[in-house]
């Protein structure tokens, strides 16, 4: 028989995770991709990744300190958190996770310290409170051991391995929400991650003023400004990302529509009856494959590279919209009656004031790092460009 | 999975996991959202409702009794009867169908092994329950839930849920929605007792009982009589209320609303 049915009443629940959860699971993706990007230079000393461990290393830093922030604002019991430790539960996710992501902040941290104590070396000389502030952050005078760097870079990769592991699992474990419940999720976290921090690594490059220190230091870069080592690497990383997200994807899909994944199932059920869901989804098709191209060209075309922080900053937009989309769109679809509940951003604290609120924690620990370290000198880096220097007028294309 | 299926992997469960092998089978289950053991409640009893949908008539006296006694927030249900109009496209005659709805005390919950701190778990006895004190209110239990059967309850800022009125069941009450029910369409009881009117009708209508979203194996124990296979998931309907709006597109106001 066919029928049609009209559901006379049925509550409607805010949702359970605020956009708060968003800007953890994308803080914290970057946070961890972003150490990936620094290891090579930072830890084993390759040399051509050391303009990349540079900033990485900043980036990695800031987002280690911002990201637990938002999670703790996502508890409607944020006081409670200590409950955590005083209850330790191994069998779920989350409080795994509360073991491990603090492991991980503080090994990324300690990682940053132990590379920065080398520059800071000399601002400790200096007079004034930045001096005074150098020369209390490198706790005493002596030479980071190579080996303690190695060692602790080493523990925060395999602490970054595991947050990234726990973040994906904490969502796909739960057979309640099926377009959540799939292996696939906890990979495209990485890969999306991955896109992110080649993004964010393209945006700091532009506007701390290592392109242009980079463009005036090396003459040779003179005659082709744009082709620069860093940014073609960059780029490379991203195209990379790009295509293992899009092959995720595909897979994902792919391997659903044979062996009937439920989540594929659900996601063409949303798809399908849902407008919004149809428009998000040829949005988040379409931003990809521009993306994607976009990267091809900038690497075909040095000529126009400078506008690979714009790059940058779309690819940051892609992986901040996977997670909104994944953590927030997904719970408003209803699990036992009707429909979708229609999300609508608040304007408080538990909506559009946190994602700024955050993002603007984030700017001011990136500014704080930028005051007290100089880590445009770390790993052999030149010291910070001093602005009356440029008197030649060097352009700096952007 | 049909029902009988499920209940015999149930009754099997019990019988293996009996309380002399509960620590022992709390550490052989030790991996990642695993069910962990439980805790408190009488262990020879296993709670459960069974909701005899035909004699349900949609008057929501669960529905407000429940939100009384349990001083739930506005808005927020521990449980609530969905009703639904259904037009049958050919000869375009109406009919109603209710579902009561609430926690189903499932007897693999994925709500519990998700709680970070043991902040949710289930007595022996078979019911879910929320310690308030411990809850963090993070909310993963109520992502876990299939149902949609809990929520965060702003006043405590803890997560809340249907507890089969366990403080009225200790204290030899009915729960609030089978003492109000007009039509005597909640039965609850303990299925371990072959006397209770539960089991009685269990035994009676095995064949017909049904439960929500079986596929997921959570095992619920709130059984349907008269159930209509299609709403058993999500159902394919139309939301009505929701679409309550004037000219401008602005929602015209919520029965239901926070004021
Ligand atoms: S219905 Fe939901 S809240 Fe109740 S026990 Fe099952 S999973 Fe947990
Ligand atoms: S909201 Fe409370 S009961 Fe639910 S998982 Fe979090 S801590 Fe546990």
């Amino acid at each position: 028989m066919n029928m049609q049915s009209i559901e006379l009443i049925a509550p409607r629940y805010q949702l359970a995770w605020q956009p708060w959860a968003v800007q953890y699971f994308f803080l914290v993706a970057l946070s961890y991709t972003t150490l990936w990007l620094a290891l090579p230079g930072a830890v084993f000393g390759v040399q051509r990744w050391k303009p990349a461990a540079r900033l990485a290393l900043v980036a990695a830093a800031s987002t280690a300190i911002v990201a637990p922030v938002s999670l703790l604002a996502d508890l409607h019991q944020p006081l409670r958190f200590w409950h955590f430790y005083a209850h330790f539960t191994p069998w779920s996710w989350m409080s795994l996770g509360s073991i491990g992501m603090p492991l991980f902040v503080v090994l990324t941290l300690a990682l940053a310290w132990l590379v920065w104590r080398e520059p800071m070396a000399e601002r400790a000389q200096e007079q004034g409170f930045v001096g005074w502030v150098a020369r209390i952050a490198r706790l005493g005078d002596w030479v980071s051991p190579r080996w303690l760097i190695v060692l602790t870079g080493l523990g925060a990769f395999a602490a970054s391995l595991f947050v990234a592991l726990y973040t994906g699992y904490e969502v796909a474990v739960l057979k309640g929400r099926p377009l959540w419940h799939t292996d696939f999720l906890p990979v495209m976290f990485v890969v999306t991650g991955l896109i992110g921090a080649a993004g964010l690594l393209l945006v700091l490059d532009r506007f701390t003023g290592t392109r242009a220190a980079d463009l005036r230091a090396d003459p040779a870069l003179a005659d082709a400004p744009r082709d620069r080592p860093f940014s073609r690497q960059m780029l490379k990383v991203l195209l990379i990302a790009c295509l293992l997200a899009g092959g995720t994807a595909a897979a994902w899909f792919g391997v659903g529509l044979t062996q009937r994944d439920p989540s594929v199932a659900a996601a063409l059920d949303s798809v399908q009856t849902n407008p919004d869901w149809r428009w998000t989804t040829f949005r988040a098709v379409g931003a990809g494959g521009v993306l994607f191209l976009a990267v091809l060209i900038l690497l075909l075309r040095p000529r126009i590279r400078g506008f690979g922080w714009v790059l940058g900053l779309m690819a940051l937009h892609t992986a901040w919209m996977f997670r909104w989309v994944v953590l927030m769109n997904v719970q408003t679809v209803q699990r036992q009656t009707a429909g979708f509940s229609e999300y609508s951003l608040s304007l408080g604290s538990s909506g559009l004031l946190g994602i700024i609120g955050s993002f603007g924690l984030w700017l001011a620990v990136l500014m704080l790092i930028d005051i007290f370290v100089p880590w445009r000198a770390a790993l052999g880096g030149a010291a910070e460009p001093s602005v009356s220097s440029d008197i030649k007028g060097v352009p700096s294309h952007g | 999975m049909d029902l009988a299926r499920r209940l015999f992997m149930t009754q099997t469960a019990r019988l293996t996991a009996g309380a002399a092998f509960m620590p022992l089978a709390g550490v052989a289950q030790a991996g990642i959202n695993d069910q962990p053991p439980r805790r408190g409640g009488d262990p020879a009893k296993r709670y459960a409702m069974l909701i005899d949908l035909r004699r349900c008539i949609g008057c929501q006296a669960c529905t407000v009794s429940c939100h009384i006694e349990n001083a739930a927030p506005l808005g927020k249900f521990r449980t609530i009867v969905s009703q639904y109009e259904v037009e049958n496209e050919e000869t375009g005659e109406l009919a109603q169908f209710m579902l009561p709805r609430l926690c189903n005390h499932c007897d693999n919950p994925p709500c519990v092994p998700v709680c970070p701190v043991q902040a949710t778990f289930q007595r022996e006895d078979g019911i879910v329950v929320v310690d308030a004190d411990r809850c963090v209110g993070c909310a993963y239990c109520v992502q876990a839930c299939p149902y949609d059967a809990r929520f965060i309850n702003e006043r405590t800022q803890t997560a809340d849920k249907c507890t089969f009125c366990a403080h009225r069941l200790e204290a030899g009450l009915l729960p609030a929605c089978v003492e109000s029910c007009v039509g005597g369409a909640r039965i609850i009881g303990d299925m371990n007792d072959p006397d209770s009117q539960i089991s009685r009708m269990i035994d009676e209508h095995f064949d017909e009982l049904k439960v929500l979203q079986p596929e997921k194996n959570t095992v619920p124990h709130v059984f349907y009589l008269g159930m209509d296979e299609r709403f058993i998931d999500r159902p394919q309907a139309a939301p009505g209320l929701w679409d309550v709006r004037d000219h401008d597109g602005q929602e015209m106001g919520y029965e239901y609303a926070e004021h």
